[in-house]
C-alpha cells in the first residue's frame, strides 16, 4: 500500500513537471553544526549515490539527477529557509534529516503538494497514509524501534521485573519513542528508567553513571 | 541641501517635540511606512517572507525589546532566548484553550505574560548589577528552557514535547499554518513592529524613558535627584519582556509554526539579539532595526553569493559565514563601538552639510 502510495506520488510529480529537464533532488544536510560528525557521512552518501545512479545509469529513466544541497546545521531556521529556496526548483522529495525541521514542514510540504521522507526520524503518527498523505517515514520509525528492541530482549531473556533505560537527546529527536517504551512496560511488566541529554550532548557521564551496573 | 533644519519652523511646542525635526526625515519616513505597508503585501512571496522579511521584523521587536533593558536602563541581560519562549508557550497555551479569540489578543496577551515573568526575573536586578546580573538572567533563560522541557502541561503532552500552532485566522484571513497567506503574516507582524517600535520610541523620549537612562548613566546619582530605582528598573524588565514575550509569540506562530524549546530558543538566541543590539547600536530604535537586518539578512546574502551564485560547497560557504559575521562584528566593535545607529547619525551630520561643508 505504501510503495504503491509512493510510485503514485513519485509519478504525479513526475508527470506535472515534464518542462524540468532535470530531476531535481533537494538534500538538505547538516555538514555544520553540532551534529556535523553524523551529518556529512549520509550528505556524502545521498550526493554519492545520485552520482553513481547519473553515471552508471544515465540518471532514472534517461533523465539525469540534479542533486541541490542547501546546508540546515540542524536548525530549523535554516531549513525552513532552504525549503523556500528550493521549493521552487521543481523538486520532488525532501529529507528533511532533522525531527525538529520535519515537524516544521510536514504542514507546509503538504499544503504545497510536495512528498517528504524521513527514514527513521521525523513524525511517527505519519505513517498513517489516510491523514498524512505526502509523508513517507519508512523502513522504520520511532515506535517501530523501540517495540523492535522489546522484543529483541524478550527473545534473548526474561524481561518481566528487569529495568530499561532510555538514554534519550532531550528534543523531538529522543522523545518520541517514550510513549511506546511506557506502554510496552505496563504490557510486559518492566520498569523503565528516563534518562534525557541535553543539547549538545558531548558530555553524557553523569547520565550514564545514573544507571546501575547489572548484577552478575 | 535637502536635510537640513533652516526654514522649517517650528511654532508649538508639539512641533518642537516631534520624533522627526526634519523635514525631510518626516516625509522619508511617511515614505517607509507606505511602501511597507501599501507596497510590499502585493509583492511579497513565500521565500522573501519566510526567509528575510519575517524573521527580520520578528527579531526587530526582540531587538527593541532587548535595546531598552540594555541600550536603555543598562541592565545586561542574556535571558531573552527564555522570555521568547515564555512568550511563544503563552501564546501556545493561550491558542489551543481559546480557539476563537483573535490572534491579536492572544500575542498581546502573551506579551503581558512575559511581562510579569520579566519582572520576576527582574527583582534581583535592584540588589545586584553589571556582570553578575547578567549571570542572574541567565539562570533566568536555562531555568525556563528547562521548564518549558521538563513539564508536559506547557506543550499539551504532545510525544515530541514540540508545539505547533493550530490554524486560526484574523477577519476571516488564515494568519497560522501552512495555508495563511505570505502577505497576511507579513501584514500581521509588520502592524505589531510598528506599534512597538512607536512605543517604544515614544517611551524612550518621556518621562520613563528618562528615569530609565539617568539609571543608566549613574545608579546613585538618579536615586539623589529622585529616580526611584524599584521602579526604573522593574518597568524596565516589563517593558522589555513585553515586547520580547511579543516576538516569541510571533516567531513561533507567525514564523515557524513548530517549535522544540531547546532548539529554538537556547542560549544561541540570547546571544543573537544581544549582537542585535550591539552591533545596530546600544541606547536607539533605529539600531534595533539596523541590527536585525545586518545579522538577518547578511547570513542569507552571504549562501545566495556562495552557493547560488558562485557555486561553492555548502559547508564551506556555512563556515566562511561564520568567520565572516564573526570578522564583521569584532571591525565593528573596534571601527563604530556605538554600532550602525551612530554610521547612520554621521551620516546624517555630514547631509546637514552636504555640498557645501566648510
Amino acid at each position: 500500500m505504501k510503495l504503491k502510495l509512493t510510485t503514485l506520488a513519485l509519478g504525479a510529480v513526475m508527470a506535472a513537471g515534464p518542462v524540468m529537464a532535470d530531476l531535481v533532488f533537494p538534500a538538505l544536510s547538516y555538514r555544520t553544526g553540532p551534529y556535523a560528525a553524523n551529518g556529512i557521512p549520509f550528505a556524502d552518501g545521498y550526493q554519492d549515490y545520485f552520482t553513481l545512479l547519473n553515471e552508471r545509469d544515465g540518471g532514472i529513466g534517461g533523465e539525469k539527477i540534479k542533486l541541490m544541497e542547501c546546508e540546515t546545521g540542524y536548525n530549523t531556521e535554516k531549513g525552513v529557509e532552504c525549503y523556500e529556496s528550493l521549493k521552487g526548483e521543481g523538486s520532488l522529495v525532501f529529507q528533511p534529516l532533522s525531527t525538529g525541521i520535519t515537524y516544521q514542514l510536514i504542514p507546509k510540504m503538504t499544503a504545497d503538494g510536495i512528498p517528504m521522507h524521513s527514514m527513521g526520524y521525523g513524525r511517527t503518527s505519519a505513517k498513517n497514509g489516510e491523514v498524512f498523505r505526502g509523508i513517507f517515514n519508512y523502513p522504520a520509525n520511532y515506535w517501530d524501534g523501540a517495540s523492535a528492541a522489546v522484543n529483541h530482549i524478550m527473545d534473548v531473556d526474561d524481561i518481566k521485573g528487569k529495568t530499561i533505560a532510555l538514554v534519550y537527546h532531550n528534543s523531538a529527536y529522543g522523545k518520541e519513542p517514550i510513549r511506546t517504551l511506557e506502554e510496552l512496560s505496563k504490557k510486559h511488566d518492566f520498569n523503565l528508567t528516563l534518562i534525557p541529554v541535553d543539547h549538545p550532548g558531548q558530555e553524557q557521564k553523569s547520565q550514564w553513571l545514573q544507571i546501575p551496573p547489572r548484577k552478575a | 541641501m535637502f536635510y537640513r533644519e533652516a526654514g522649517d519652523f517650528k511654532t508649538t511646542y508639539t512641533q518642537d517635540s516631534q520624533t522627526f525635526p526634519i523635514k525631510f526625515d518626516r516625509i522619508r519616513y511617511y515614505l517607509v511606512l507606505a511602501f511597507a505597508f501599501l507596497v510590499v503585501p502585493f509583492i511579497i512571496n513565500d521565500y522573501w517572507a519566510n526567509a528575510l522579511i519575517l524573521p527580520f521584523l520578528i527579531y526587530a521587536i526582540a531587538a527593541i525589546g532587548l535595546n531598552i533593558l540594555v541600550g536603555y536602563c543598562g541592565q545586561l541581560s542574556l535571558g531573552t532566548g527564555g522570555f521568547m519562549a515564555v512568550g511563544a508557550y503563552a501564546c501556545y497555551k493561550l491558542m489551543t484553550s481559546f480557539p476563537d479569540v483573535s490572534m491579536f489578543i492572544h500575542v498581546i496577551l502573551a506579551g503581558a505574560i512575559t511581562a510579569v515573568v520579566g519582572i520576576l526575573f527582574g527583582l534581583p536586578s535592584l540588589r545586584i548589577k553589571g556582570f553578575y546580573l547578567a549571570v542572574a538572567t541567565l539562570a533566568a533563560q536555562f531555568f525556563l528552557v528547562w521548564l518549558f522541557n521538563r513539564v508536559p502541561w506547557f506543550y499539551n503532552y504532545s510525544a515530541s514535547g514540540q508545539i505547533s500552532a493550530p490554524e486560526r485566522d484574523t477577519f476571516g484571513i488564515l494568519i497560522t499554518g501552512p495555508n495563511a497567506p505570505a502577505w497576511m503574516t507579513y501584514l500581521f507582524c509588520l502592524i505589531f513592529l510598528t506599534v512597538c517600535a512607536l512605543i517604544a520610541r515614544n517611551l524612550t523620549r518621556g518621562s520613563s524613558g528618562r528615569s530609565w537612562m539617568a539609571i543608566r548613566d549613574m545608579d546613585i546619582a538618579a536615586e539623589i535627584i529622585g529616580v526611584n530605582p524599584l521602579k526604573a528598573k522593574l518597568t524596565a524588565f516589563a517593558v522589555s519582556s513585553f515586547f520580547v514575550g511579543i516576538s516569541g509569540a510571533l516567531f513561533f506562530s507567525i514564523y515557524l509554526g513548530a517549535v522544540e524549546v531547546g532548539e529554538a530558543f537556547s542560549i544561541q538566541k540570547s546571544f543573537l539579539v544581544l549582537f542585535m543590539v550591539i552591533i545596530g547600536g546600544l541606547g536607539s530604535i533605529f539600531g534595533s532595526f539596523a541590527g536585525a537586518a545586518f545579522l538577518v539578512g547578511l547570513p542569507v546574502a552571504l549562501k545566495v553569493l556562495g552557493v547560488d551564485i558562485l557555486g561553492w560547497p555548502t559547508d564551506i560557504v556555512s563556515h566562511i559565514q561564520l568567520i565572516i559575521v564573526g570578522g564583521l562584528i569584532i571591525m565593528f566593535l573596534i571601527l563604530e563601538p556605538h554600532g550602525l545607529a551612530q554610521l547612520w547619525n554621521l551620516t546624517k551630520e555630514k547631509l546637514r552639510l552636504w555640498p557645501f561643508p566648510h
